[in-house]
């Protein structure tokens, strides 16, 4: 069952292995970046070729005063963001395991963080890419420019699109400047139903937030020590997350003090220069913390995910919300988890998230135990759709089968 | 691979047997048959080509328009979706005739939602009401195309619109959450929705922007952002467009994303001032609207860095709009421009092209060179902050010769803008215009795969015949010729 692997050093070479395949051996291929989330959907990556895109790795233009670049797909986020911090710039992203992620694994996977409250995420900023498709077709969709509405935006179709329809091996990035500093505020309030008063609150806020992070005690008692800070992480907290000049920042943090200093607030701390560094990384890095058993995200609307984070809590799951977006990502802690409790947990945390009119999907998991976890969610009208755009695309069903919504049941 | 979808079919969209579905359907106010009634569809904001549908009909919901596309498949018609008509391409042109499905009653606010920062309205419903009706909460929907007086958010979710503000708050997708659809045959689909992060493709992204070419949204779930706590309001004012170009490009340079950044070169400036006596220099060569935004303890030292950066560049001064009326003012000669534009010449035609933002000046100085070799004026009015240009190309359409070299003008100005690595439209779509371009910026391959994609949701080509893609793949040659270029209302 073991997978072969093939490392093209050019996109050309990639696009007649392809298309060669595809006429000839008709192997199952997996497009493989930084091996970061190879656990994603329904079965493991199937056996046949591993495409390692590790060779495609060369920045092609950076002309950096039009604030984009265009790169390979295989190359690394950490190396990506120096080199553009060079020029006081950034993808504004937050992409875990940024030393191994590839470009073309985070977009393939649509991965995101904290931050995306304040800049969102890939699909507003892969403006071009090009991409071989399963019968070894090289193409390009978008293009260099900012703003182009030329054709169909296959950009948005391949972001998040798990290496189903095409293996990405160019992008072009939309950037934006680095802010000169960041911080935090970090408050713990006695309940849940507080924050959700002040997440209400925070809605017509005269500062602008780039993140607004809920946690809960297990999950803050985890953030905290994985950025070796201090804080109190006793009871639910509210982080907070602010960029921009450091005027600008220290304008913010007042300001957010006096607005949250109300009721049931306990205790209250700014965060500011490497150590908000360090909790921008651990509240990145927090969706792969993979010695636990289980990983899962809900999304939701932001009015319901207090009540979710409470109920997750008292099943005993670690908990870190992107209170302003709508995203939960919860971890289950206990060692000795069983299949059927886990089975329990998510069928019942599930049950909420879609009777809230979100979605409930499992991240990582032990491989045994996938085929009883939602490990897309659940099966949605339009998935059907989708399964036809897939046969569209991979008629031979090659690119990554039977892991994504296209191998739903 | 499946070929020749898309050919324009001609049953005939007249017989009774249909009208009468159709009425059944709509009922008889819902409908219109007569020619001088059609005469209005003929075309958009792109005149250059027309084409009467047979039938226009104006569904009042969701329901209606699935029977009116099951109609239309059963009797083997095309049918094209349509908002307020203002696409500067072509968006609505009836190619074959058939049945015309007019959106504009289905204009209702559904739902407003602070709380989760989400809208959902239907595809009728104009732009700049929905951020009226938002007034007062602190929040509005961004998108702002300059003609968002008239035109439709579902207009703008087929086009995918832009706007002034755009360069810093994004284009109608990165406002789009999800989308209910009715697609080519009749069948209606949810993509998207009001959660984030829907697991599987992101098809409402795929859907915005693919100019009604594969279905037909019916609702609308949009973001909503956050109002700006403050603004300051500039105007540069330089001698040459050199000098304003210059400027920008050390703006963006600088690592300084503003609200917008808009270029008016001196033929505009002379007939928005005469149209609106805000005051401007007419002896200015171009003058640059710069707006930043965001916190009232940010805004003053970004603007202080954007003067500075304009008098390096050699601007002769830099005023602020000092009164929100003031800033109100100026945003209205901008977006109304288009309008003054009658003060210049008896047509014009605006193009749309799109370089990467340091190479303005470049575009700028082959159209002018390129006016002077056909003889024609061009001033320009444009989104310099996203490389986004419209020259303006006057002429008088009475005079054969001016066309032609209006349409020579045009299409060589496109073919530089793809030459410096940009594109041949940055918000007003291909549509039936630039559908010739499509083989010129994307590679056969390219098409292949936007074709196979269609293909997959609009299968027998009835839905929005001869729009976007070449009608095969990779020749280009399919679309209509250009008679003569239009008058244009404009962005």
């Amino acid at each position: 069952m073991s997978a072969t692997e093939f490392t093209p050093a050019t996109q050309l070479e990639l696009s007649r292995f392809v298309a060669e395949n595809a006429q000839t051996h008709r192997q199952t291929l997996c497009p493989v970046g930084g091996r970061t989330a190879l656990h994603f959907g329904f079965s493991a990556p199937p056996p046949g070729v591993h495409i390692v895109m590790s060779e495609l790795n060369r920045i092609v233009d950076y002309p950096a005063r039009d604030m984009t670049i265009t790169v390979e797909a295989g190359l690394r986020i950490d190396a990506l963001q120096a080199t553009l911090a060079k020029e006081r710039q950034r993808l504004p992203v937050d992409i875990a395991q940024a030393e191994r992620a590839t470009l073309g694994g985070a977009l393939a996977t649509n991965t995101s963080g904290p931050r995306r409250f304040g800049h969102s995420t890939f699909r507003d900023y892969v403006i071009g890419l090009s991409a071989v498709d399963a019968d070894g077709r090289l193409f390009k969709a978008g293009g260099r420019v900012v703003k182009n509405v030329a054709g169909y935006d296959l950009c948005k179709l391949l972001v998040g699109s798990r290496g189903t329809l095409a293996v990405v091996t160019q992008v072009t990035l939309k950037l934006r400047p680095l802010p000169e500093t960041s911080a935090q505020l970090w408050l713990t309030f006695d309940w849940f139903r507080t924050i959700e008063d002040r997440l209400a609150g925070l809605l017509t806020s005269q500062t602008r937030p780039v993140a607004i992070e809920v946690l809960n005690p297990a999950a803050a008692a985890l953030i905290a020590t994985s950025a070796r800070c201090d804080l109190p992480a006793n009871a639910p907290v509210l982080c907070i997350g602010v960029e921009g000049s450091k005027r600008d920042v220290e304008w913010q943090l007042q300001m957010l003090s006096q607005e949250l200093t109300t009721g049931g607030l306990q205790e209250s701390r700014q965060i500011r220069d490497h150590d908000a560094d360090r909790i921008w990384e651990a509240l990145t890095e927090f969706q792969t913390c993979a010695d636990d058993p289980l990983t899962f995200e809900a999304n939701l609307r932001p009015s319901q995910c207090m009540a979710f984070a409470e109920r997750a809590t008292e099943l005993g799951v670690a908990v870190q919300v992107h209170a302003g977006n709508g995203q939960v990502i919860g971890q289950l802690l206990e060692e000795s988890a069983t299949i059927d409790q886990t089975v329990s947990i998510l069928n019942e945390l599930g049950t909420v998230a879609r009777s809230a009119g979100g979605n409930l999907v499992v991240l990582h998991c032990d491989s045994t135990w996938k085929s009883r976890m939602p490990m897309c969610g659940t099966p949605e009208p339009s998935w059907v759709l989708m399964k036809q755009l897939k046969s569209k695309l991979d008629p031979q069903g090659l690119l990554n089968p039977g892991r994504f919504v296209d191998a739903a049941p | 691979m499946t070929t020749a979808v898309a050919e324009p079919v001609t049953a005939d969209a007249r017989s009774q047997k249909l009208l009468d579905r159709l009425r059944s359907i709509v009922g008889e106010a819902g409908l219109l048959v007569e020619r001088e009634e059609l005469l209005v569809y003929e075309c958009d904001g792109y005149t250059v080509e027309k084409k009467c549908p047979d039938v226009v009909v104006f569904p009042a919901n969701t329901d209606q328009v699935v029977a009116i596309v099951r109609a239309c498949n059963e009797f083997d018609v095309p049918f094209v979706p349509r908002g307020a008509g203002t696409s500067l391409a072509g968006g609505c042109l009836p190619i074959g005739g058939g049945v015309m499905i007019s959106l504009t009653r289905m204009k209702r606010i559904l739902e407003v939602n602070l709380r989760d920062r989400y809208a959902i309205v239907e595809p009728g419903l104009v732009n700049v009401h929905l951020t009226q009706h938002l007034k007062g909460t602190g929040y509005h929907y961004a998108p702002d195309p300059s003609s968002q007086g008239a035109c439709t958010i579902g207009g703008n979710f087929a086009t995918n619109s832009g706007g002034p503000h755009t360069l810093k708050y994004g284009v109608t997708v990165n406002h789009v959450l999800g989308a209910e659809v009715v697609l080519p045959d009749g069948s209606v689909a949810m993509l998207g929705g009001t959660v984030e992060d829907v697991p599987g493709y992101d098809l409402a992204g795929l859907f915005v922007g693919s100019e009604g070419t594969l279905g037909i949204c019916t609702k609308i779930i949009v973001r909503l952002t956050r109002d700006p706590a403050a603004y300051r309001t500039m105007l540069g004012v330089f001698e040459t467009v050199g000098d304003a170009t210059r400027a920008i490009s050390e703006i963006i340079g600088a690592g300084i994303v503003p609200a917008a950044l808009e270029m008016m070169d001196q033929g505009i400036v002379s007939a928005v001032e005469q149209a609106f006596h805000f005051g401007f220099p007419l002896d200015a060569g171009a003058v640059l609207l710069i707006e930043v935004d965001g916190l009232e303890v940010a805004v003053d030292e970004e603007a202080q860095r954007i003067i500075a950066l304009c008098n390096q560049s050699g601007a002769r001064e830099v005023r602020q709009a000092n009164t929100p009326k003031e800033r109100m003012l100026l945003w209205k000669c901008r977006k109304q421009a288009f309008g003054a534009i009658g003060r210049l010449s008896p047509s014009y035609c605006t193009q749309d092209g799109v370089v990467p933002r340091t190479k303005l000046p470049e575009i700028l100085e082959f159209i002018t060179a390129c006016g002077q070799r056909h003889g024609l004026r061009i001033v320009n009015v444009f989104h310099a902050g996203d490389g986004n240009i419209h020259p303006i190309l006057l002429f008088d359409e009475r005079d054969a010769d001016q066309v032609r070299r209006v349409l020579l003008a045009s299409d060589e100005i496109l073919g530089k803008c793809i030459d410096m690595g940009g594109s041949v439209t940055g918000e007003h779509g291909i549509g039936v215009e630039k559908i010739s371009f499509m083989d010129k910026l994307f590679a056969p391959e390219d098409l292949i795969v936007m074709k196979s994609i269609r293909d997959c949701f609009n299968p027998t080509g009835r839905c929005s015949p001869g729009k976007m893609l070449p009608t095969s793949a990779g020749c280009g040659n399919e679309h209509l010729p250009k008679v003569k270029p239009g008058r244009r209302a404009a962005m």
